[in-house]
């Protein structure tokens, strides 16, 4: 009883330290930096390791509750169980609301300490001051959720001595991904909150100056590398675990994370043009206050429960705090912007369309209205509730017949952009430069077309991929031929190798989804099925049974070689029932197997059904996002200063290129 | 060599490739890949019908009994070969309510959800033309010397050299 | 998107800026507005209506098979008042209907000729666990129709059990109850039915 008392106490008193040195903070370092006092603004960092000390003192605290199974704590009751392995009763934290939030708090603080930490020296800058009151207001907020209205320490109803929990979600405990993509998801969404907190820091103080974009300029792109890393992860997860054979669903949870993304990406595009050529100051921190405030909505419309998905955490009663902060955030923003918006503005032009800038703009405009079809899809249901009264869905057919045209318009422009220099470009110098990644292109639907691919949308979006494909290889040829190693290292060149690793992601969500079969197919022992070229055999059904789950599995031999064996788990405690498939991977096609329907078959039977998914490249996807995250490594990696002859960026007159 | 390269990469290529594109999406997307099995058109179709129950995942998707229900009723009418893809799925959503329909209608106002996005394009893209032309008209403005600028080169060269005065009375208004 | 589009340029003859900056926000504002206005009128909860496009037409043409392995056809039930329930036996739920629905079958009967005919049907669920539930709970004595590939249950677009519908003599459909019913509710309505005619 005592350490159980503990447990909660300390936790709680993790969350109060870091709740007071936030807020404190927070209004310590405001009011410094209004009376210019330097010598207090210089203990603003401290407030930081406080709160992060608070932090980790919680967490530890819950993973301490966790490991013990304390069931005097409510949260420990919903998601713990003897049975859980130690891997997945960590991540038992982050399997319901209260442990998620607790997890939020816990990577908020670690970004607040690093960014007082980096900027230790400069604290009597009024732009790195009022940043840090932007992370310490943020993390107050919650703190204060986490502490009060979703508390992971809260008491429980008295159980007896034998009680045992149910355990996580039966979903979220049988992949090891579960280990890892919510924190590295969190890594990238929380992330955003230090470049934002510098857009706001830019607004307040009205620093004209490009400053702070280079300040925030790794932050951004470490936290939209994890943000690409988290969100594939989850479509990796969604393939291994919920037996659909896809890994995009358009799930309201999935769109929330694919908001900020949106927002992410068009930023650490359109920064370019704002370093370059100082100009879209404005639109740049717009850029930020939405991918930030994207953050917290997709947060309230998951965790309150007003559109239905299958990721919602039952409903806490925190949404009131959630879009109150995001009502907050976007009119603390907008009266910021209306106040400083025009000072902002920088007196530059962009000469012409054709032109690197004018790419960047493109690409911006396709980013945006890509990000509001999104939420519009997503909000949609609550637009027509309001409207008319009626539940509706919108689902993965609407989201995928909007996006087909907006992907491929970016495949497009993922061509012409990095051949484009900047201000000008005259139809001669693209002609020339464009004539071998056309020729890409060309050649990659011929092929597409060759090997059978079939409707219009595909094979454009093959085509354009190879286009796509050739201007990235044609700049990073040219890079390294001038440079050597260096050719692939920096900001231009690692973003070409990411654009390689987006292409191949494209090729593989068209062709997986283009080209998918599925049958059901009843297998019995001893008879060998054949399907869609492939052969099945089943050999036995088996069930292993240990304290947590029964499992069921087929033993299915594939094309007379190995054998796979999906499988259906029945979670003991909870009586739940998840189908778990087996997957035989190849470079071309992946053979998914499950077991079809909802009724187990009973070990030692001879039949069962299976069903089949054939589909093509979907390993490309796993291969492409390796390279995204080697292109942004590279990217982060500190390149050279550019020089004025280097064609990637300056302004080429007709005929230099010619030499070549 | 490099001459060579230079007139291939003229207009008469680019012709060329524009003209081989076309035929090759016009070969790729019209070529006949024979009617869709019923397996394929049960999927096709339960991938547009929400599951009732399970929220936001499509019947496709799902695993549950509902959803099993409503594909063995997907694949009873795919079976009897009598109602197109659109008609079964207006028959389950006739039964369900308007809930298990995952596009939303073009009629009415759930037109709104493909209507927003299009005015949204539009709007967005007319903006960059606007910004792209006010952009133009501010270059071209740096551009053209104002009467300021010449009276500035006027007062400088009329202080090098007395006799370019008469000049400087030309230029003057 | 076209906000900071516009934000960027705009300059008069002289040279100077004309504010743009607090219009756009604005207008963002105004759009905001009517987007927390949808969001916090949200009602998390969903609310089953029990309404149906059935309502005052004729019940589908569902076929089911009755314990004994004859077919059950609702169509031939035309002539005197139906009350289908849909249930399986492992939804706590019907569970906690059953003694309802035992006491509405009593009350029915001592109606005489007047009573209504009840049907169960089972959706998704194995012959064996029915019959004990039968067993153990009491009932059963009414037809059960059991529903084997789920086409009857999705013929009235009944996803979520238990749902019980009413059904004139006309073989239209007048009700549809969503959740648990009581005996009393059951009858009364039945009652006012009967009444309106």
């Amino acid at each position: 009883m005592l350490a159980a008392s503990l447990n909660s106490a300390l936790g709680n008193a993790g969350l109060l330290l870091m709740l007071s040195a936030t807020t404190f903070g927070a209004f310590a370092t405001a009011f410094s930096i209004r009376a210019r006092a330097t010598r207090t603004l210089q203990h603003a960092p401290r407030y930081a390791w406080l709160a992060l000390a608070g932090a980790v003192l919680s967490v530890i605290m819950m993973q301490r509750a966790l490991i013990t199974r304390d069931y005097s704590l409510a949260y420990v009751q919903q998601v713990g169980s003897s049975a859980t392995p130690a891997l997945y009763n960590v991540a038992a934290m982050w399997s319901a609301l209260e442990g998620s939030l607790l997890l939020w708090v816990l990577v908020l603080a670690g970004f607040t300490a690093a960014v007082a930490w980096r900027f230790r020296a400069r604290t009597d800058d009024p732009l790195v001051g009022w940043a840090l009151v932007i992370m310490f207001v943020v993390s107050a907020f919650f703190a204060f959720v986490s502490f009060g209205p979703a508390s992971p320490f809260a008491a429980g109803p008295p159980v007896g001595l034998g009680f045992d929990g149910p355990g996580p979600n039966p979903l979220l405990q049988n992949h090891i991904l579960v280990i890892f993509h919510p924190p590295l998801l969190y890594l990238g969404y929380i992330g955003f909150t230090v470049p934002f907190a510098f857009a706001i820091a830019a607004l307040i103080t009205g620093r004209v100056g490009e400053g702070w974009l280079m300040e925030t300029r790794r932050w951004a792109l470490f936290s939209w590398a994890f943000l690409t890393i988290g969100i594939i992860l989850g479509g990796w997860w969604a393939y291994e675990v919920l037996g659909w054979g896809g890994v995009w669903g358009w799930d309201p949870v999935e769109n929330a994370s694919l908001l900020p993304w949106l927002t992410g990406t068009a930023y650490i595009h359109s920064v370019l043009v704002q370093e370059r050529r100082g100009m879209l100051r404005v639109w740049n921190i717009s850029l930020l206050i939405a991918t930030f405030a994207l953050t917290i909505l997709g947060t309230f419309i998951t965790r309150s429960g007003i559109i239905n998905s299958v990721h919602a955490f039952s409903a806490g009663d925190i949404e009131g705090y959630l879009l109150g902060f995001f009502a907050v955030v976007v009119i603390g923003s907008l009266i910021l912007i209306g106040w400083r918006g025009d000072r902002l503005r920088s007196p530059g032009a962009i000469d012409s369309p054709v032109s690197r800038e004018g790419a960047f703009l493109a690409n911006n405009v396709l980013f945006t209205a890509f990000a509001f079809v999104v939420l519009l899809g997503t909000l949609f249901p609550l637009l027509i509730e309001a409207l008319e009264d009626r539940r509706t869905v919108v689902g993965a057919p609407y989201f995928d017949r909007m996006s087909t045209p907006l992907g491929l318009m970016l495949l497009f422009l993922m061509g012409i952009a990095p051949v484009l220099p900047w201000r000008k470009a005259s139809t001669e110098l693209l002609r020339d430069r464009l004539f071998w990644p056309a020729w890409a292109g060309v050649g990659a639907l011929a092929f597409a077309v060759l090997v059978g691919a079939t409707g219009w949308a595909p094979l454009l979006a093959f085509g354009l991929a190879g286009f796509a494909g050739g201007a990235a290889i044609r700049q990073l040829v040219l890079a390294t031929r001038r440079q050597g190693w260096r050719g692939l290292v920096g900001r231009a060149n690692g973003g070409m190798v990411v654009h390689l690793g987006v292409i191949l992601i494209a090729v593989g969500l068209a062709s997986s989804n283009s080209f998918t079969h599925s049958a059901n197919i009843p297998v019995t022992v001893g008879t060998v099925q054949s399907w869609g070229g492939h052969t099945f055999e089943l050999i036995e059904i088996t069930e292993t049974l240990d304290d947590r789950a029964s499992v069921v599995s087929a033993q299915i031999r594939l094309d007379g070689g190995r054998t796979f064996a999906p499988a259906i788990t029945t979670y003991l405690q909870r009586g739940e029932t998840i189908g778990t498939p087996s997957v035989s991977t190849s470079l071309t096609k992946d053979v998914y197997l499950t077991l079809d329907g909802t009724v187990r078959p009973l070990p030692g039977s001879t039949d069962a059904t299976l069903r089949v998914f054939v589909k093509p490249m979907i390993v490309w996807l796993w291969i492409g996002s390796g390279l995204m995250m080697l292109g942004t490594l590279l990217a982060a990696f500190p390149g050279r200063r550019r020089r004025p002859t280097d064609p990637v960026s300056a302004p080429v007159p007709v005929g230099a290129e010619q030499q070549r | 060599m490099a001459r060579q390269v230079q007139s291939i990469k003229r207009w008469p290529t680019w012709i060329l490739l524009i003209f081989l594109v076309v035929g090759l999406l016009a070969v790729g997307s019209t070529r006949d890949t024979g009617p869709r099995s019923p397996g394929e058109r049960v999927d096709d179709v339960s991938r547009r019908v929400a599951c009732p129950v399970c929220q936001g995942e499509s019947v496709f998707e799902s695993r549950n009994n509902a959803s099993e229900s409503i594909r063995a009723e997907i694949r009873a009418q795919v079976a009897e070969a009598e109602r197109s893809d659109d008609q079964i799925i207006e028959d389950i959503a006739n039964r369900f309510g308007g809930e298990v329909l995952l596009v939303p209608r073009s009629t009415g106002i759930e037109a709104l959800a493909w209507a927003i996005p299009a005015a949204a394009l539009v709007l967005g893209v007319a903006g960059l033309a606007m910004a792209f032309r006010r952009w133009r008209a501010a270059a071209d403005g740096d551009r053209a010397a104002t009467a300021d600028d010449y009276s500035l080169v006027d007062a400088a060269l009329a202080s090098e050299d007395e006799q370019l005065h008469d000049h400087e009375r030309d230029h003057e208004p | 998107m076209s906000d900071a589009v516009d934000t960027r340029e705009a300059t008069d003859r002289s040279g100077r800026r004309r504010p743009v900056a607090p219009f756009i926000a604005l207008a963002v504002a105004v759009v905001m507005a009517g987007l927390f206005v949808v969001l916090a009128n949200a009602d998390p909860t969903q609310n089953r209506e029990a309404s149906t496009y059935l309502l005052g037409r004729p019940a589908p043409e569902a076929v089911g098979e009755l314990a004994d392995g004859s077919t059950f056809e609702l169509s031939r039930r035309k002539g005197s008042w139906v009350v289908v329930n849909f249930f399986t036996s492992w939804c706590v739920p019907c569970k906690r209907e059953h003694p309802e629905l035992i006491e509405f079958v009593a009350q029915q009967e001592a109606l005489g000729n007047d009573g209504a005919e009840f049907y169960q049907v089972v959706v998704d669920d194995d012959r064996d666990a029915v019959e004990q539930f039968f067993a153990e709970e009491g009932g059963g004595d009414w037809p059960v129709v059991y529903d084997h590939d789920g086409r009857f249950a999705v013929a009235f677009g009944v996803a979520q059990v238990p749902e019980t519908w009413i059904i004139d003599p006309n073989g239209v459909v007048q009700r549809r109850l969503i959740s648990e019913v009581t005996a009393d509710f059951l009858g009364q309505q039945l009652q006012r039915f009967r009444e309106g005619n």
